[in-house]
């Protein structure tokens, strides 16, 4: 894929996503009440934290600031994947139902088409809200906004590799959706706690199945005080699973059987 | 048939009148134990979060170098999380969200018009349905629980007034669930009025950190919330039996019951007056 090819498709993501979050404002109080209801969620996820290191202070050196930055990062890669890509967080559905015909008639991508196609607007609430904390989280310098600007595309990309593979399951199995939901809800779980709280087999999880190291725990330390050795590792997690991903969606759309439907997009 | 023939005997009316809602359930408990691999990946999870809790609790009581903070050992904290995230997470799918659904799309305009009562119908759909997903989550829970922090002992005192404390906060969480819903009469996007309420129950419910690990001033205030009358009251009884804790809970939640329930109950036959049915 060359450099102009690329260009275009991050372009394009732009302008589809522009026109997705144009569309929903044309419903002011639905659009204000979905950011800042999620705004005032995320709040209270953080007031939970601040209870806990009120009674135990330092979790093997874990204090509140991690968790504030930790906070701060993965609602910012989430919030990215969602507003971006929110269509890959549904393949399971969109296969099972035979509705990805659409997007098989399109000169593009269909991975990209179908990744793009929709934004999910509460996640807007979860950007502000995670820039929010960044700002709040201690000594901000201007090296250490790029990293985590740097930082925070790379893990959403990790993050939405997960999701297109765990979804993209469904090509083989059949009814898959729920369960990949859940291996969401759970990369998602492990990101809410103290990392350091973490060992043995539970740690081995985060590395493989579920990898919420990845997402959450390296991340942040690189962040706090980087690594080059482990930049490269999570550059290189990055680049594992966008091969996977990519194979595993590939190999998918073989099997993939029409579900004869005739839609009408408006 | 049998229903039929005991209404037209003339007796046990009464009998009659609540075979329906006992029907609805039983409906709903079927229903939601016919997917056993959704019953199954649900149950994963619940294992991972129990096993994510045990970790993070055996470290921060091993840093403070306490056994017991508040009366509760570590092995308390873990089953009475797993028990707090069994009772919530049972109730799923989200109550608010289909009310709202049947309030959106009109389908509530056919209920009504149906000879039950539509709180009763949603009480009893919410019941059956939460009943099977509690068992599994309770048995796949409790299996975690021991392997992963031994059993605890309760008595069959800690299990029956835990019991009453846990049917009273699923009344509790139905009607809390049902306002959320219901006000989509007036408001375009419920959803937010859902994630804030999840999260109310999240900080204050006991579903990652229990309230008797939280500062004093804290706990006093958290008590009275209703977030913890759903399910921490009961979970925390069956770990730690008290009765005098029994008593204040459930005070509390039979006030928060009878207010909400009100609120509910008004705001039902206020929308309803919304609602016109155009055939068809």
């Amino acid at each position: 894929m060359s450099l102009s090819t690329v260009a275009k498709y991050i372009s394009l993501t732009w302008e589809m996503t522009k026109s997705s979050i144009l569309s929903a404002m044309e419903y002011r109080v639905s659009f204000l009440v979905q950011v800042f209801g999620m705004l005032v969620n995320d709040i209270a996820l953080v007031a939970i934290w601040l209870i806990f290191f009120q009674k135990f202070p330092s979790i093997n050196g874990w204090q509140f600031q991690d968790t504030a930055m930790l906070f701060a990062l993965t609602t910012v890669n989430f919030a990215i994947v969602m507003i971006f890509a929110r269509g890959a967080f549904e393949f399971s559905k969109t296969i099972a139902r035979g509705e990805l015909d659409y997007y098989l008639s399109f000169p593009k991508n269909v991975l990209w088409h179908a990744s793009v196609s929709k934004t999910d607007i509460s996640a807007i609430g979860d950007l502000l809200f995670g820039l929010i904390i960044f700002f709040f989280s201690g000594d901000i310098s201007l090296e250490k906004i790029g990293l985590f600007a740097v930082i925070g595309v790379l893990t959403a990309l990790i993050f939405l590799n997960f999701i297109i593979i765990t979804q993209s399951i469904t090509f083989y199995v059949g009814n898959f959706e729920e369960a990949a939901e859940q291996m969401f809800h759970a990369l998602l779980g492990f990101t809410l706690y103290p990392q350091t709280a973490f060992y043995g087999a539970l740690k081995i999880i985060m590395l493989t199945i579920i990898p919420a190291f990845f997402i959450a725990t390296l991340p942040v330390q690189l962040i706090q005080k980087f690594n080059l050795e482990f930049f490269l590792i999570l550059l290189g997690f990055w680049i594992l699973t966008t091969i996977i991903a990519t194979i595993i969606f590939r190999r998918g759309l073989r099997r993939y059987e029409s579900g004869n439907l005739i839609n009408v997009k408006m | 048939m049998s229903e039929v023939k005991t209404l037209q005997n003339g007796s046990g009316l009464f009998g009659y009148k609540f075979l329906k809602y006992f029907e609805i359930a039983k409906v709903n408990y079927f229903n939601s134990s016919a997917y056993l691999v959704n019953l199954i990946s649900r149950s994963a999870i619940v294992v991972i979060r129990i096993w994510i809790f045990t970790q993070l609790y055996k470290v921060s009581y091993s840093i403070s170098g306490v056994s017991e903070i508040g009366g509760l050992t570590v092995a308390m904290v873990v089953w009475s999380l797993m028990m707090t995230q069994s009772f919530q997470t049972a109730t799923r799918p989200q109550l608010s969200k289909l009310i709202d659904e049947e309030v959106k799309s009109g389908t509530l305009a056919y209920s009504v018009n149906r000879p039950y009562s539509y709180i009763l119908f949603h009480f009893s759909g919410f019941i059956g349905r939460s009943i099977p997903n509690l068992f599994i989550n309770l048995f796949i829970g409790s299996l975690a629980a021991i392997v992963l922090v031994g059993p605890i002992g309760f008595g069959w005192k800690a299990l029956v007034f835990g019991a009453v404390l846990l049917l009273f906060g699923y009344i509790l969480d139905f009607f809390v669930s049902l306002i959320i819903g219901l006000t989509a009469f007036w408001v375009e996007d419920t959803s937010a009025f859902t994630w804030i309420y999840s999260k109310g129950q999240l900080v204050f419910g006991g579903l990652i950190l229990p309230i008797a690990l939280f500062p004093d001033y804290l706990q006093k205030i958290a008590e009275l919330l209703p977030f913890s009358q759903m399910y921490y009251g009961a979970a925390r009884l069956i770990v730690h039996f008290d009765l005098s804790l029994f008593l204040q809970y459930f005070a509390t939640q039979l006030i928060w019951i009878l207010f909400f329930g009100v609120v509910a109950y008004y705001l039902f036959n206020k929308g309803i007056k919304h609602v016109s049915v155009n055939g068809g």
